[in-house]
């Protein structure tokens, strides 16, 4: 008989490329993964057989992910460019797709129609949307779909025993390995195993014609008959699986993975972080859960009985940390390094087979007749549109998730900053992006500057990435302590990296850039702005990198494209035969074993019925709950929790609207009461926890104490309020303070300041920077440095002045030795110091010694947030001599000094002072410094406060402090030997620049306290201007 | 063992040599000319009699080449070529023959005239008064890049304000180099040099001033009330350096206040002209000032200054409404009876039994400030309540609130 086209099959692969194939222009871009991919691909395209890549973490090698996706969008990138390879590989990668599902239905039910009803069903599957457009997965969705093409042949192989199977089946096995290498890994577990089981099955039932008749006697005897055919099989591919990819399985043995596992939200508690239960649970499932129990029921049926445990094992293991059975049956060590959204998207594509079966039995089945007989046909018909509309409902809004929760920033135009990178040699340091998303990688695969941070973090190699949690440093304000924890570091010593120069596309990062002494050049076109730190050393021209063995670079830049032209050669003709319908096939053995769709069993639907009830009750009560907590006037505590959270996502007018309204406060003076705050607490602080303690309740009015905790880049600030909330009508309403009335004295007043502009270099030229245009490098004192022990931790501490004449940057790094000049540690001042020194400016410093924070007690990582915080360097020997190397730099930005103390009071230890904005900016964040001396006037200790609120022009802030009761402070060294300026030394200078230095005016500065071990403060300011104008 | 063994090798080594040396004498120089102007066509003659091929090796501070000869009958020349007969120097030669070992060198002069002259000066800026310096290192060389010979004049020329003048140097190991002390005025200065009629481009040294020497400080305010809200500027007289220049804008100059209370109050300001000038808002209760300032380590005000500040507010009051749950401070006027500006801090304490329980802190508005006490918060009973502002304390003893 002549086979007729299917038409189903025909129509799913035509609406699945122009759904997906339109579509993906618009999602593919902003999914996790896509831009990850098109930089390897990049790498590939620029060198093929070098696995090296020096652009992320100080280099990494590319064997630490299978190339073939990567390698295809590279060679395709040739004919139209990284995008068009990229959108390629994408469009075959849906077409195996479809095809894959159709061919694995019809090897499951042997009959096309169904077959062709699960292809339809497979294009608007939602674990597939969200894998291609939310994830952009794109090697795992071609791993799966060319192992579900090679699972036919498989069948084949095993059961007629054809060595032309047995290629074939090999053949896509080993395309899968090179598409992804833990598809078949676990395909081999939850797919082959089964249908090896299945194919067992089948030949039972050859021979006693019924699968009920199978005894266990018999399934054992074709069991060990099969044995060897199945042996061979499975060895086949395992060395496939090793071989394939043998450069991987090296590189993962020489660098095993033995970083900190990154948080994952598949293996969170579905049921308390419902984001991740809807992403990782709710979406991929979709309809299909409607569906479980007609699963359970086919896949239970005695030829699926393997299907069916691997089924069920793959739903237990996709719940993730929401029961404890995924992380017992996974060992603690997989179930932390695996994502394990994967076993959904497995147990989805599984079911699909029976998923088209049911919608067949259900259209025009069984299933139909029996709902119409039972019910009647409005029934059915009802049923069939509440199905469709939750199918159509779950593709569209898994399709629209990027659009309303976008996952990414904004899409960035990476020509300006690609532009910037090329002048004047600035790839010749290393950059950071900070809060690009994904799109660093999009950024990286176009410059060819080099960066300290990545995006794929497997392969991340510096410790101080390694031992946190944290993904990117790019995204680290969302990882708490950890993240700007690490950031810190690589901003405190970007020497170390050759990190001269920062793009950031979020201004939250801002304050503990300029407090780490780096400064602000210019915004780009993309309004990206540019950061750069003064004194770091370009790149050398060689670089370190870990070689591989040639053979293994020949291997891997062969092997993968070798697997798809053997598979298509193999492979062409039955697919030329099966497409173009020439010639009169022989069935496939499978087709033997079609189910007559007859007597659907009434239970299945009354248990299904129930089902759906019980689903709709959980749904019911979950949205319930949802809208109780989150509800905003319903209660006293979620008016102020909804206030908050309003605040910290800066959507003023919903605050304005949990206003008491009898407060008469309109929009518009609410809104320039918000605009005339600023400072770290209300520009740069994102809400970490919030705890309300009702102080006095009655029905009408709630006094809440409400102790709040904000992460800003620069510390964790608690703060406490007092704050009313009323009921009028039924809704809660909060009650808000007033505002300072405070008047400054001028309508209009101006400064002269002095400017600087520095050239750089006067002639345009490609050529290095001609010797008259090089700037002498302003000359420093360093007036005072001591060494001291407080507790078991170390600082270098001291003062130090600008004595030149032009302004300047400073950088300070301190290097600690002990007797035997054995160097122990080494780090610059961090926030301690103000980096900007006018001519004859004076600063206090502290460079405190910080290991990498963690890496020796990976468990006491913190649970909350103090960035202020950090690890001091753990040593084995005690330093007692230290190296002290100042830098200077002409620099003419954040040269704000109007910053004045106009006010204080010390009651006992408690320090009040008021701060007073004499210039022409607005200071955003005030920081104060605090030097304590001890009897004989020496520099003993120095300290530092972040004022949380910013001061307006002319306007007047409190700070309080109080004295730092170190009672053990010790110094261990005040030699002043080693200490260089330029590096020349120190006391050549002050003897040269400064024989007769006038000690005392030191000592105007000095306060007088009453303490123990002070006898003296000093307060020095410094701020951060947000917005220069 | 090992040292014999060498030793015989090398024996042997010198009586094949020997051997050689004696049977062949039939390689000779014909040039005779032993310096050469560089760039000029050097070409090595040498007499042949013998049917070998015989090469040339060259070796000068450019690196070494192997030539080949060009023969004509019983002479051979080589020709050097100018990538090697440009650079000054030795140029070392020595015949490749199996038989002959015959080497020597000759000198390669440049050339009389310079072509360019590279002039290098640093530090680029140095401080007036005559003891900082900077240096120049002047370097003039032939079209082939070949320093000068030695004791090539070199004029150094320098200008500064009026002065202009030109002093002769003369290379010393291929360089000249001067030490150009600073003029006692700040200002710029202008360095070029020449040789030979051929002049450098200018390069300039900036003369920055020295450090400053003691200045006065005066002050100017708009009245001495100590109203919290107007602002007392402090300013220098021109600050200058022992040279009697204005120093450089932008130093930073401290002002440090005393008060009444002995507590340390700061502010600055950076000089244009010579001039610094700082601001600080008057203090809202009445104070005496002493005002010192200084460039750290440098130099100092010659004079502090003493600045009192005035009660502006003599008295206020207050008023208890509400079942005295309603504290209204005001009206709070100033010197002139005039409504206080808005912004003055007023705080007000609420003690129990002594005991501090709530104090809060407003800024007053249109001369008023209005306190309440909820009364969900702090039940019905005997309080006593402080007022404070401007530093005037009112205690209010055993209230009441109901």
């Amino acid at each position: 008989m002549k086979e007729s086209t299917n038409k189903y099959l025909i129509s799913a692969v035509i609406l699945a490329l122009v759904f997906h194939g339109t579509t993906i222009f618009f999602t593919l871009e902003s999914t996790y993964d896509a831009l990850i991919h098109l930089f390897f691909a990049e790498h590939y395209s620029t060198s093929w057989f070098e696995p090296w890549n020096y652009k992320w973490y100080t280099g990494f090698t590319v064997t630490s992910y299978p190339p073939l996706v990567h390698q295809a969008i590279a060679a395709l990138s040739l004919i139209g460019g990284l995008k068009f390879g990229l959108f390629t590989v994408a469009l075959i990668s849906i077409t195996l797709f479809i095809t894959g599902v159709f061919r694995f239905s019809f090897l499951m039910t042997s009959n096309r129609k169904v077959a062709g009803y699960a292809a339809l069903l497979a294009v608007f599957s939602s674990s597939f949307l969200e894998t291609l457009h939310i994830f952009g997965q794109l090697p795992s969705i071609i791993g799966v779909s060319v192992l579900m093409h090679a699972l036919p042949e498989i069948y084949q192989w095993l059961k007629t025993g054809k060595i032309r199977y047995f290629f074939t089946s090999l053949s896509l096995i080993s395309v899968t390995v090179t598409s992804h290498h833990v598809t078949p890994i676990f395909g081999m577990l939850f797919f082959i195993f089964p249908l090896i089981g299945m194919v067992i099955l089948d030949i039972c039932y050859d021979e006693v014609q019924s699968y009920k008749k199978i005894k266990f006697g018999l399934f054992l005897k074709v069991f060990f008959r099969q044995l060897k055919r199945n042996l061979i099989f499975g060895f086949s591919s395992l060395f496939l699986i090793v071989f394939c990819i043998l450069p991987y399985w090296v590189n993962s043995k020489n660098n095993p993975i033995t970083q900190v596992p990154i948080p994952h939200g598949s293996r969170d508690n579905f049921l308390e972080i419902t984001s991740s239960g809807l992403v990782f649970f709710l979406i991929p499932w979709g309809v299909l859960l409607i569906l479980l129990p007609y699963f359970f029921y086919r896949y239970y049926s005695k030829r699926y009985l393997f299907f069916g445990l691997s089924f069920t094992m793959l739903v237990i293991l996709g719940t993730g940390g929401t029961t404890p059975i995924p992380r017992m049956i996974l060992g603690d060590n997989a179930f932390n390094i695996l994502t394990l959204d994967r076993f959904t998207l497995w147990a989805s594509i599984m079911v699909l087979p029976l998923f088209g079966e049911f919608a067949y039995r259900f259209v025009e089945g069984d299933i139909k007749s029996l709902i119409q007989r039972k019910f009647g046909a409005v029934y059915h018909r009802l049923a069939g549109g509440f199905l469709v509309a939750i199918f159509l409902f779950m593709a569209i809004f898994t399709m629209s998730l990027g659009h309303f929760r976008p996952s990414q920033p904004q899409k960035i135009k990476m020509l300006p900053i690609v532009n910037f990178l090329n002048q004047d040699q600035h790839f010749k340091w290393r950059f950071l992006t900070l809060g690009f998303g994904d799109q660093m990688a999009w950024l990286s695969a176009q410059t060819k500057a080099l960066t300290v941070d990545g995006n794929y973090h497997s392969a991340r190699r510096l410790p101080e990435l390694t031992t946190r949690p944290i993904e990117r440093l790019e995204n680290s304000k969302f990882k708490g302590v950890a993240g700007i924890g690490s950031l810190q570091q690589f901003l405190t010593v970007p020497e170390k990296y050759n990190l001269k120069y920062i793009f950031s596309n979020d201004k939250f990062y801002d304050p503990i850039l300029y407090f780490c002494g780096w400064q602000r050049l210019k915004p780009l076109e993309n309004g990206v702005m540019v950061w750069e730190k003064l004194n770091v050393p370009p790149l050398s021209s060689i670089l370190p990198k870990d070689n591989i063995a040639t053979w293994q670079k020949i291997m891997w830049g062969i092997i993968p494209f070798l697997t798809v032209i053997i598979a298509f050669l193999l492979n062409v003709q039955s697919i030329f035969i099966n497409g173009l319908k020439s010639k009169i096939v022989k069935k496939p053995d499978y087709f033997n074993y079609k189910v007559t769709y007859n007597n659907f069993p009434k239970l299945m639907l009354t248990i299904s019925h129930w089902w759906i009830f019980l689903l709709l009750i959980v749904f019911s009560y979950g949205g319930y709950i949802f809208y109780i907590k989150n509800d905003d006037q319903i209660s006293s505590n979620n008016v102020i929790k909804a206030y908050y959270d309003a605040i910290d996502f800066k959507e003023f007018e919903k605050g304005f609207s949990l206003i008491d309204p009898e407060q008469n406060i309109k929009l518009s003076q609410y809104m320039l009461e918000v605009s005339v705050t600023d400072g770290l607490l209300s520009s740069y602080a994102k809400l970490d926890a919030i705890k309300l303690k009702p102080i006095k309740k009655s029905n009408a009015k709630v006094i809440y104490e409400v102790k709040t905790k904000w992460i800003t880049p620069l510390e964790k600030i608690e703060n406490t309020e007092l704050i009313s909330v009323v009921k009028r009508k039924r809704k809660w309403y909060i009650q808000k303070n007033t505002l300072d009335t405070d008047l400054p004295p001028d309508q209009l007043y101006s400064i002269n300041k002095t400017a600087y502009f520095n050239q750089g270099r006067r002639r345009i030229t490609t050529e290095q920077t001609y010797h008259e245009d090089v700037l002498k490098q302003p000359v420093l004192e360093i007036i005072s440095a001591k060494l001291v022990k407080v507790n078991n931790s170390y600082a270098i501490i001291g003062e130090i002045q600008n004595i030149d004449n032009v302004p300047s940057d400073v950088v300070l790094k301190g290097t600690l030795y002990n007797d035997n000049n054995k160097e122990l540690a080494s780090y610059n001042a961090k926030y301690h110091m103000k980096h900007k020194l006018l001519p004859k400016e004076v600063s206090s410093f502290k460079i405190n010694f910080e290991g990498i924070a963690w890496s020796k007690t990976k468990d006491s990582i913190p649970k909350t947030f103090n960035p202020d915080e950090f690890t001091p360097v753990e040593f084995s020997e005690q330093p007692t001599k230290f190296n002290l190397q100042a830098a200077g730099n002409v620099s003419n930005s954040d040269l704000f000094k109007n910053i004045v103390l106009s006010d204080l009071e010390i009651q006992n230890e408690n320090v009040t002072g008021t701060l007073f904005n004499s210039g022409i900016q607005e200071i955003t964040v005030p920081q104060v410094l605090v030097s304590y001396y001890n009897d004989d006037k020496e520099i003993v200790w120095v300290d530092h406060i972040f004022v949380k609120d910013g001061i307006r022009q002319q306007r007047k802030r409190n700070f309080n402090f109080n004295i730092n009761k170190h009672q053990n402070i010790k110094i261990i060294s005040s030699d002043m030997k080693n200490c260089f300026v330029n590096g020349l030394p120190n006391s050549s200078i002050s003897d040269k620049m400064l024989p007769e230095r006038n000690l005392n005016h030191n000592y105007y500065n000095f306060q007088k306290v009453d303490m123990d071990n002070f006898k003296f403060l000093k307060i020095e300011m410094n701020s951060y201007i947000g917005n220069p104008n | 063992m090992v040292l014999k063994r060498l030793n015989s090798i090398l024996v042997f080594c010198f009586v094949v040599n020997m051997l050689t040396a004696q049977k062949t004498n039939d390689i000779k120089l014909l040039t005779q000319k032993k310096e050469f102007i560089s760039g000029s066509a050097i070409q090595l003659s040498f007499k042949n009699t013998s049917e070998e091929q015989i090469k040339l090796i060259v070796k000068n501070s450019y690196g070494t080449r192997i030539l080949n000869a060009s023969q004509k009958e019983n002479t051979i020349n080589f020709i050097i070529p100018e990538y090697i007969s440009k650079v000054r120097g030795n140029l070392f030669w020595k015949i490749i023959s199996k038989s002959n070992q015959l080497s020597g060198s000759i000198k390669v002069l440049p050339r009389e005239k310079p072509k360019t002259i590279e002039t290098y000066l640093g530090p680029p800026s140095i401080i007036a008064g005559g003891k900082d310096f900077t240096m120049l290192v002047t370097i003039p060389t032939d079209k082939f890049d070949n320093p000068l010979k030695e004791k090539t004049p070199v004029n150094i020329k320098t200008q500064f304000l009026e002065n202009e003048s030109i002093s002769e140097e003369k290379t010393n190991n291929i360089i000249v180099y001067k030490n150009i002390f600073s003029p006692l005025k700040s200002g710029r200065m202008i360095i070029s040099s020449e040789s030979h009629q051929l002049n450098s481009t200018e390069i300039d040294a900036a003369i920055m001033p020295d450090n400053a020497i003691n200045y006065d400080i005066f002050y100017s305010q708009n009245h001495n009330y100590a109203d919290g809200n107007q602002i007392t500027s402090f300013y220098t007289s021109t600050i200058r350096d022992a040279h009697q220049n204005i120093i450089s804008d932008g130093t930073y100059v401290y002002f440090i206040v005393q008060n009444k209370n002995n507590k340390i109050l700061k502010t600055s300001g950076t000089t244009i002209n010579g001039v610094a000038t700082a601001k600080i808002i008057h203090p809202d209760k009445e104070d005496n000032w002493q005002i010192s300032s200084y460039i750290q380590g440098i130099a100092e005000s010659n004079k502090t200054l003493n600045l009192t500040f005035n009660k502006a507010v003599l008295d206020y009051n207050y008023e208890l409404l509400d079942h005295n749950r309603t504290i209204t401070v005001g009206p709070i006027k100033s010197f002139q009876n005039q409504m206080i500006p808005d912004g003055l801090e007023v705080s007000l304490t609420l003690l129990n039994e002594g005991k501090e329980i709530y104090k809060t802190l407003k800024t007053s508005r249109k001369g008023f400030v209005s306190f309440k006490i909820d009364k969900n918060i702090y039940p019905d009973g005997i309080y006593d309540i402080r007022i404070k502002s401007a530093g005037i304390t009112k205690e209010l003893q055993k209230i009441k609130l109901w």
